[in-house]
Order: structure tokens, then sequence, then C-alpha cells
């Protein structure tokens, strides 16, 4: 996400560019390393981190193509992160017609009915959390975090998100999640030298998961 | 003309998208049955299985054809059609009909209307595609009723508040429909109480076979005789997706003194309530809760007043493509003008199911269902008004969906 410098080695003092490379990298950034846990210890999987800059201000990433695809009347992925102005394409890998809606204030918008044929790209470009559905499969919900972070992912199985090269700051960490039951979970954090870890935990039971794995000849 | 410019256009657009066939769905469910079940209702018996002791063997469960066709952007036209047993009126006929309209939600409101011939939106339990239970292969006597003698022939509007994709723990929904076409709805209970079965009684079909005796009822419960609608408001509350709380008020305003010499029965008066709780959790249980408690009349020379009431309570918990399910009824009917007469009745029933359905085409139940109760009116056919009749029965459906 942020430049990261040109080696200036050459062949000849080849040694010598790899330090001075190396010196440089570290000069870029830290590695940064944020660890969600539920409020029961376990770590959280799945939980959307942005790293927002507060200064120095960092430019917003670029603008991406991303995919929504629905697969046996599920959304795929469930959660999608794009940096702001990015595009999302909403193809429909099923053999049934999709209807897809938002009415969040990040973006409202309606698909036409439509299978097969994807229809042209939706860009979103407000920041926030878009919540998708579809008008025909009434169970179906996935998200759309759009951010304007120059650092973001979701957490691994070990409530884990890690960013390279980030530079000395000061940084507002968010973490979201759907079954998050607080308001905002966030954390000012400085950083500097080569790696700062950071541990959140949340405060409040999660809301229960969606169920799921119920056949689909079951309307709801 | 402006009108026919804008639908010829709105064709257009509609041809233009492309994906504007219909969906389909074809499902053959065969039964093997052993049952002890004294002569079935169906065959104007007093017995409240859907096969007796002598449609035993491997039987027809239901044929099932649906299809879904889109009209323009938001609406669709939906049709069912299936064939349950050889000596039907018709061997093949409607169970639902009808045209639907589903603008695109806004600012968390949702509104459905339905045009046609639907169920009313009461059963927690019949969640499945075609109205079927997934749980058994019997559904309740609640469930058991409403298949064979209502159906909404009219208008529904619905209105959801998804507060669950603002943010918010719960849903809400309302339901108010206006109907005719179902004032025969009662004909059944009192002429033989509850039943418990997975039939459900076609559009221009009846309830079986026809009448021995041709003075009674035809058994086609959907026509309107006194040219007044009935209407049913509903609610339902929602907690995520884990709890469903849904009630619902029917009222068919019948005028109980109204006759239709030509299916020989009378608008039958039919109002009750209907609750259902469903909890679901995350680890595969589900708990589902019903009750219903009404109450139907006719005049012919003098007020006769039916109430019925029924009870049930299902436990399931589903293993992966596995289930199994245990359920309890109680059923009640009283003749109100004389309780000891015939028309009144008391019965309890216990179904136990193991289901497999891995959503693939095929998916297999066995189920044990047992059946006790107390019918005065058996003692008219000669038989002790006491039985107590059970089945075990096999299903195996097969079913394909695609696009046109």
């Amino acid at each position: 996400m942020s430049g990261r410098p040109e080696k200036t080695g050459s062949r000849r003092l080849f040694a010598l560019g790899a330090l001075a490379a190396l010196a440089s990298m570290q000069a870029a950034g830290a590695t940064l390393a944020v660890t969600v846990h539920q409020r029961d210890g376990h770590p959280l999987s799945g939980a959307v981190v942005t790293v927002e800059a507060l200064s120095p201000a960092l430019a917003p990433p670029a603008p991406v193509e991303a995919i929504m695809d629905q697969v046996q009347l599920e959304f795929v992925p469930d959660v999608l992160i794009v940096p702001v102005r990015s595009t999302v394409l909403f193809p429909n890998s099923d053999a049934v017609s999709h209807q897809v809606y938002s009415f969040s204030n990040a973006r409202r918008y309606q698909l036409p009915l439509y299978r097969g044929k994807a229809h042209p790209p939706i860009t979103f470009d407000q920041t926030g959390v878009v919540t998708l559905g579809c008008n025909i499969h009434d169970n179906m919900l996935a998200y759309i975090v759009v951010t304007d972070a120059p650092f973001f992912g979701r957490t691994g199985k070990d409530g884990a998100f890690g960013a390279g090269d980030v530079p000395t700051g000061r940084y507002r960490l968010r973490v979201w999640h759907p079954s998050i039951n607080e308001p905002e979970v966030e954390r000012v954090v400085e950083v500097s030298g080569d790696r700062a870890s950071f541990e959140i935990a949340l405060t409040r039971d999660l809301h229960p998961a969606p169920l799921t794995g119920r056949p689909h000849s079951w309307d709801y | 003309m402006g009108l026919l410019k804008h639908a010829a256009i709105a064709g257009a657009l509609a041809a233009s998208v492309g994906a504007r066939g219909a969906d389909w769905e074809l499902a053959l469910d065969l039964r093997a049955v052993s049952s002890d079940g004294r002569e079935s209702f169906l065959e104007n018996g007093q017995g409240k299985l859907r096969f007796d002791g002598e449609h035993e063997g491997i039987q027809l469960g239901r044929l099932r054809a649906a299809l879904d066709q889109p009209l323009g952007e938001t609406f669709a036209a939906h049709l069912e059609v299936s064939a349950w047993d050889g000596d039907d009126k018709n061997p093949l006929d409607l169970t639902e009909a009808f045209l639907e309209w589903r603008p695109y939600p806004r600012s968390g409101f949702r509104s459905r209307v339905r045009l046609g011939a639907f169920y009313p939106p009461m059963s927690l339990e019949s969640r499945a595609r075609g109205w079927e239970t997934p749980y058994t292969i019997t559904p309740s006597a609640i469930s058991s009723w409403i298949g064979e003698e209502i159906r909404t022939v009219g208008l529904e509007g619905q209105v959801d508040w998804l507060g669950t994709r603002l943010g918010h723990a719960f849903d809400l929904q309302f339901t108010a429909a206006l109907f005719g076409w179902n004032d025969p709805a009662g004909t059944m209970i009192a002429a033989h109480g509850f039943g418990l079965h997975d039939r459900q009684t076609t559009l221009f079909g009846r309830v079986g076979a026809p009448q021995t005796y041709p003075e009674l009822a035809k058994k086609e419960l959907f026509h309107e005789i006194d040219d007044e609608p009935g209407y049913y408001v509903g609610a339902q509350v929602r907690w995520r997706d884990r709890v469903i709380l849904n009630a619902l008020h029917y009222d068919n305003r019948a005028d109980p003194a109204a006759e239709a010499p030509d299916i020989r029965d009378f608008a039958w008066y039919t109002e009750f309530d209907a609750a259902a709780l469903r909890i679901e959790s995350g680890n595969g249980w589900t708990f589902l809760l019903q009750a219903l408690d009404g109450h139907t009349a006719i005049d012919p020379f003098e007020p006769l007043t039916w109430t019925f009431d029924s009870q049930s309570l299902l436990v399931a918990k589903r293993f992966g493509a596995h289930m199994i399910a245990a359920r309890a009824d109680a059923f009640a009917v009283e003749f109100e003008d004389d309780p000891a007469a015939w028309g009144s009745e008391d019965g309890e029933a216990w179904a136990l199911a193991y289901s497999y359905d891995q959503g693939g085409p095929w998916r297999f139940a066995l189920e044990w269902l047992r059946v006790d109760s107390d019918v005065p009116a058996r003692l008219g056919l000669g038989q002790s008004p006491l039985a107590s009749e059970s089945k075990i029965e096999f299903s195996a459906r097969y079913a394909i969906s695609g696009s046109l």
C-alpha cells in the first residue's frame, strides 16, 4: 500500500546495495500485527481491521476491481473489503435469478433481476458498511466494507491481521464484524520501530452467527 | 395508446436484459407404507391417517411441479401443481397459483403483494417448497388441517421492517388479506375432525373420494357462497434468524345461513387464531410450538357450532444432512350444542422421524406416527369410538429444478 523505496545497489557493489536496501526498508516502516479477541478470550476470525492514518496523513489506497459472486444462494465472499472508489462486479454463478439490493447509506442501489451475464460493476465512492440482500432470496446476506484506510484486511483463524511497511506515525485501528455487539471498536495507536503488535479485546459477547447449512429446499 | 407503448417498452427491456426465463421444479415422492389405520377420512371413514390399513405398500406420496415465472422486473407468477392419489377428482391440480409483486426494499422496509390462491402465512413448520414440512413426512394436526381446508383466494399485502439489515436485533412483519372462495372451510373439521396427513386439497379438487351419501357435502372447499369477503391479519416478530413468533387471526365472515346447492354445502362461518413459535440454535436444534383455537358454525334450521383447538410441540436436531424429529400433537373438536353427540372428538398424536437431505436431488425420510382418538361418530360406522392408529412410512423423494 505505501510505496517501497527502490533498491539502489549495483551489481558491483551488491553487498553494499543489499545493506542499503535493508536500511531503507527498515526506514519504510513497521510490521503491524493486530490480534482481535472475543470477550471469552477466543480469537475472532473474519473480523475486518482497518488502519487509518491520523498523522502523517497517507494517501488512500488505489481503487480496485473486486467481485462479489452468488453461489448456491449465498454471496461469496460473505464480507468484501474494498478501497473507496473501487468497483465491484456481481456475477451470478447460480442457475436461478438474483436481484441484489442495498439500502445502506454508504451505497444504495439495486441490480435488476439477472442470471448469467452480470450487470456493469457498481462503484462504491463513500466509506462505510454496505449491507447486501437479494429481493428473491430473503436469507441471502453479505457486506461490503468500503474504506479509505491505507491498510486493511480480515483476521485469520488465529484472530490476527498483519500489515507490512507501516510508516512511523499515529493510527486509528478499527475492528468490524457483523456479529460484534458493541457500537465502535477502535483504538488510537503509535507505530514506530520495525514491529508493532496490538491486542484488541471485545467487551461484550458476540451476536449469534447466522444459521447456515440448511437444505436449499427450505424457504426460510 | 401511451400505456400500450409503455408496456411494449417494458417488454422489450425485459427481453433485452435476458434472464427472464422461468425457474421450474419437479419432484416425485414415493412412499412405502405399513399402516393399521381405520378407514381413512379420505375414503369417507373416520380414520385419521392418509394411508389406512387398505392402502399399504408402495404409494404415491406426491408428484409436484412448480413454476416461477418473472413478469417484468418486480412481478412474478407462481404455480404449484400436484398429483396426490390415483383417484383424485382431477389427476393433476393446483394447490397454489398467484401473482406476486416484490418491489425493491427501501429504507429498511420490504413489501410484498400476492394476488391469487395461496396459504396464509401461519405455519412455521411448512417451510419447505410446496408447503411441505422438512421435519417429518406428516405435518402437525394444525398444518394438516390448514392444508386440507384453508387457502387464501384473494389479495394479501405484507410489510416487513428489516431491522436486522439496519443493525438491530429484530425484524417485524405485518400481513393483511381480503379473500373469498373459502366459505366451506370448517366442513371437514365438523365431518371428521382433525387428520394427520400431508395431502393438501387442490383448488379444484375435493377431500378424497366422492361422498358415499349423495345428500352430504361434496367436500369441495374453495367456493364463494355468500358473496361476503373474509379477512385475516397477522404479525410476525423475528429475533435475528433464531427465533420467530407468528400470530394470525382468520375470519371468513361467512353467513352461516347461506347455502350452495351445487356443492351441497353451507357457508361455514369459521374464525380462528393461530400462533407459532420457532426457536433454532446454532448447533442444529429446532423447537417449534404451534397452537390453534377457533370455531365454525352453520345455520341450516338452527345455529350449530363446533369449537376446535390443537397444540403441537416439535423438537428436531440436525446433524449435517441427517435430522431426527419428534412431535406431539393434541387436538379436540367440540360440537357445542351437544358435546356427547357425533361431531366432537379428542385425540393425541406422536411422531418420530428421521430424514436425510444433503441438498442433492434425493431426500429420504422414515416416520413412525401414532394417533389415539376418541371420535363418537365412529359409532355410526359400527366401530368403537376409541381408536389407536399407527403407521410406519418411508419416503424417497427425487427433485430436480432448472430454468427455462
